[in-house]
């Protein structure tokens, strides 16, 4: 649209979206505000905007005792967790090879979450963000992995039986959740695998499955045949034309898939609700703060919905552009 | 690409959604027909057609069912209406403001649903923000009613997937065919008439895929629902998906909520079926 020019024009549309922008964030300042307030404070029937903040919240969420060095250990860990974030971040710009910079970054990671519970008595919160972590990451790997294959022969394959494998994936992908995990219930109890990581991971790669495809054949469409086909020309088979021509230009498309898959599995109440009892993901677990009689579920529901957000905000920041490329991809049906 | 080797590259992924779709979609048949609760999963008793029945004579199962028709009617217009204005005056912002707004505006969309509805329903708590200023303009105390229930739950559904369409249809905005654009501008067409006339028949398209996608799933809406109204019975304000998850994991019906969800299929077909058909010639037309 060509722009408004008027200067009491452009004023109402930023007056306009301003307010649009608060309504946005509404709930998510006032929640940060009442996970720093004392219990006595954030439970005043008239709001309070001046009070002394507290971390009390946080602590009762994540620590069953409190440490007898809270600020020292804070600050190494944190220090250490700010270290490995900028190796990942800056990793192209490290003069050794990027993959092993990634997997000394990942290790570190890894390192340091087994690391923590060691150092300091954590409360079952942080086994369920444990639990959310392996959950995410097996879910990105298996899904990946089989949808990119997949996605790439639908890309290339100009069969019919390709058409109906699309379509009967957007069938099931419009069906309601509760017709497949009901099912699954029985089949987690037939072959004894309720409340494990293994059935949470493949079930959701199985529901996720069909939005996979879809996106990742989408992005392989853009990659022109002739780079697979000269590479065939030269004597390579198929198979390895995929993962030494193919795989290295589908980086940002794998990456945008991955970001969509990251934020379903962290996302996931229902499947994880029903196939665990006592390995939860962050959603179900914080769910039980809603509804309860005790008032301190007040703060510690503020304190675990902040928790279990600023990852994904993090994330979100990182990967912006991939994350509205792919929203607004026309063939992305999901 | 031969068969044989599309059925190599794609075997896995076609299997995985043959073992854990295609199959638990027929073993809901089948378990739709038994008696079952979480003390004899493994040995069901045979009921025959008996829980369709049950469900089908339920007049709450029917209660919940025009609660999600409402909940479409009032939240998917207003998706596409809200999405539309919001990138229209967007589009008109440049440079760094647009994607300081763009990023604010797509945190609902973005954080976990059950997160977002405890956030937004921690401005309703009796310390809450939003209901304090209720009291304050109306002079009324805020309770929890039916009515305010479902109210909520209408209003959290419009603020957290608005951004969702408002993104579809900035991306649309940017592909507008310029010369036509400047024709109009040129033949002295107002900005209302150029929208009337070139955007809105620009953006059919993505209205129709957001039209067909946001019924499908705000048909099957469920997590903000389960956390605002704690599944208590008093707001009757269940939807289809929580009032099956209540009669499956309450009331221990697993069977009944099996034929529940088989039902819940056959009401989505009015939308699906038009929608796989576009897609099915959309294909064979790329092919």
């Amino acid at each position: 649209m060509d722009p408004v020019t008027s200067r009491p024009g452009r004023l109402l549309i930023h007056v306009f979206l301003i307010v649009f922008a608060i309504y946005s964030v509404v709930p998510f300042l006032w929640t940060a505000l009442q996970s720093i307030k004392k219990l006595r404070d954030a439970s005043s029937r008239t709001p309070k905007f001046l009070f002394t903040p507290t971390l009390e919240n946080y602590e009762d969420l994540w620590l069953r005792s409190t440490p007898e060095n809270p600020e020292t250990l804070a600050f190494f860990l944190l220090l250490a967790l700010l270290l490995l974030v900028c190796l990942l971040v800056f990793a192209q710009h490290i003069p050794l090879r990027r993959d092993l910079v990634y997997g000394v970054a990942i290790l570190g990671l890894v390192a340091l979450l087994w690391l923590i519970p060691q150092l300091l008595d954590t409360a079952s919160f942080y086994d369920y963000f444990i639990n959310t972590l392996i959950v995410t990451a097996g879910t990105i790997l298996v899904s990946i992995s089989i949808g990119c294959l997949a996605g790439y022969a639908l890309a290339r394959y100009a069969g019919l039986l390709g058409v109906v494998v699309l379509i009967a994936a957007l069938a099931f992908r419009a069906l309601p959740r509760l017709a497949y995990v009901l099912p699954y219930y029985w089949i987690g109890s037939a072959l004894n695998l309720i409340d494990s990581h293994v059935l949470v991971i493949i079930t959701l790669v199985a529901v996720n499955q069909p939005f996979t495809i879809w996106m990742l054949r989408s992005f392989f469409m853009e990659i022109p045949k002739d780079l697979e086909e000269s590479a065939m020309v030269d004597g390579a088979g198929r198979l390895v034309a995929f993962f030494r021509v193919i795989i290295p230009v589908m980086w940002p498309g794998i990456v945008a898939t991955a970001l969509f898959t990251l934020l379903l599995a962290y996302n996931e109440f229902l499947l994880v609700r029903i196939l665990t009892q006592t390995n939860w993901t962050l959603p179900v677990a914080i769910s039980r703060f809603t509804g309860g009689e005790d008032p301190r579920h007040l703060t510690l529901a503020a304190a675990a919905a902040v928790s279990a957000t600023i990852p994904i905000v993090i994330v979100i920041l990182f990967f912006q552009k991939q994350l509205i490329k792919g929203l607004s991809a026309g063939a992305v049906k999901g | 690409m031969e068969r044989r080797i599309f059925l190599g590259f794609a075997g896995p992924s076609i299997v995985v959604m043959c073992l854990l779709m295609v199959m638990p979609l027929i073993m809901a048949i089948w378990l739709g027909m038994h008696f079952m609760t979480f003390d004899n999963v493994l040995e069901p008793q045979w009921v025959g057609l008996r829980n369709f029945a049950a469900a089908l004579a339920d007049e709450r199962f029917w209660q919940s069912f025009n609660f999600t028709a409402l909940y479409i009617v009032v939240v998917v217009p207003s998706w596409i209406v809200i999405g539309f204005v919001v990138a229209l005056l967007l589009d008109q912002v440049t440079g760094l403001a647009r994607g300081v707004y763009l990023s604010i505006f797509l945190l609902p969309f973005i954080i976990v649903p059950i997160v977002g509805t405890i956030m937004f329903r921690q401005l309703f708590e009796p310390s809450g923000l939003l209901r304090w200023v209720y009291q304050e303009l109306l002079n009324e105390r805020f309770r929890y009613t039916e009515q305010t229930v479902k109210s909520l739950i209408l209003f959290h559904g419009i603020w957290y997937v608005t951004p969702f369409t408002l993104v579809v249809y900035f991306a649309g905005l940017q592909t507008l065919p310029q010369d036509l654009m400047e024709a109009s501008g040129i033949d002295g067409a107002s900005r209302l008439q150029k929208i009337r006339h070139i955007v809105i028949p620009h953006v059919r398209s993505l209205t129709l895929f957001i039209l067909l996608f946001s019924i499908m799933d705000s048909y099957r809406v469920f997590d903000s629902v389960f956390v605002l109204t704690g599944l208590n019975p008093l707001y009757k304000a269940n939807t289809i998906m929580t009032y099956t998850f209540q009669t499956a994991t309450q009331l221990e019906r697993l069977g009944r909520a099996n034929a529940m969800a088989v039902l819940t299929i056959i009401g989505i077909m009015v939308v699906l079926i038009p929608n796989l058909y576009l897609s099915w010639k959309e294909q064979i037309a790329e092919r």
